[in-house]
């Protein structure tokens, strides 16, 4: 055995800024699972999630939050969701969903694939604006929605969490070039 | 161009890959006697009208649904949208 450990390091290694009425965050120790509902299994899996994580399947472009391991359910596309919740240190995310839901649906560890940001303030629909195709207002885009969308060509999940604060996920990757068009756009408003 | 997502609402054209004429869903049957004859027309005899054309569009940057647009090529008008899911378990023979 080779006399070396090896140290985990984020994408962005913890990076945090505030621009003018902004704040960019890199959001770590949260675990992604990819949630796929087999062919008319649908129903099975409501069942379980209501039991366990007291949460109900969101439709496509909306979410849910259960108070169990702060999890948030994202409705990415029809039969598929993503389970983001605060990580386990000794179980792997795939083990712990899988404890709660059993084999009511196809798990998939999506955790080190994505690197997440926090936009947050005043002027975060601002910055968002210059860089993602859809519309952020309230009006349309309310609190608790969910859209998978690009920005910069990056392909992004952006999440409502609260009133003028997104979360916004991309491939972790290309996470230096990500984190450059939300900085850029940040610094462009002023 | 503007593509209304029966599920997601407006989204830009950018989000999406063209992926050609619809009837590609129809697969022709490879056990057919004329299975050459059939599969040479499923790839390469493809109509090109100038009007309504009905074609498949893949959101890859979205929800990755396929989509059957109705789309009129002369003016880009887009009069329809489906998801190929729909149209195709519609039209699968009933046993």
């Amino acid at each position: 055995m080779p006399n070396y450990t090896l140290t985990a390091r984020t994408p962005l290694d913890g990076f945090s800024h505030d621009f003018n009425g902004v704040s960019v965050t890199e959001v770590n120790g949260r675990s992604i699972v990819s949630i796929a509902t087999s062919l008319g299994g649908g129903e099975a899996l409501s069942k379980a999630l209501a039991k366990t994580y007291k949460l109900k399947i969101p439709e496509p472009g909306k979410s849910t939050v259960s108070s169990l391991d702060n999890a948030v359910l994202l409705g990415m596309a029809q039969d598929q969701t993503f389970l983001v919740f605060d990580d386990h240190t000794e179980d792997k995310p795939v083990d712990v969903v899988s404890k709660h839901l059993k084999d009511t649906a196809y798990f998939t560890d999506q955790s080190d694939s994505y690197v997440m940001l926090r936009v947050s303030g005043e002027n975060s629909r601002s910055v968002l604006e210059r860089i993602c195709p859809i519309d952020l207002h309230p009006s349309v885009f309310p609190e608790g929605s969910v859209s998978r969308t690009i920005m910069e060509h990056l392909g992004t999940v952006i999440v409502h969490e609260k009133a003028n604060t997104f979360l916004l996920m991309s491939a972790r990757s290309s996470a230096k070039s990500f984190l450059e068009a939300v900085e850029v756009s940040a610094l462009n408003i002023g | 161009m503007i593509i209304n997502h029966p599920l997601l609402g407006p989204r830009d054209a950018a989000e999406f890959v063209y992926k050609g004429d619809a009837s590609l869903i129809n697969r022709p049957n490879w056990q057919a006697d004329d299975a050459a004859e059939l599969f040479h027309e499923y790839l390469y005899l493809r109509d090109n009208p100038a009007g309504q054309h009905r074609e498949l569009w893949y959101h890859e940057q979205g929800d990755r649904s396929w989509l059957i647009v109705t789309r009129n090529t002369l003016t880009h008008e887009i009069s329809n949208v489906e998801f190929a899911r729909d149209v195709a378990l519609a039209e699968r023979p009933k046993k």
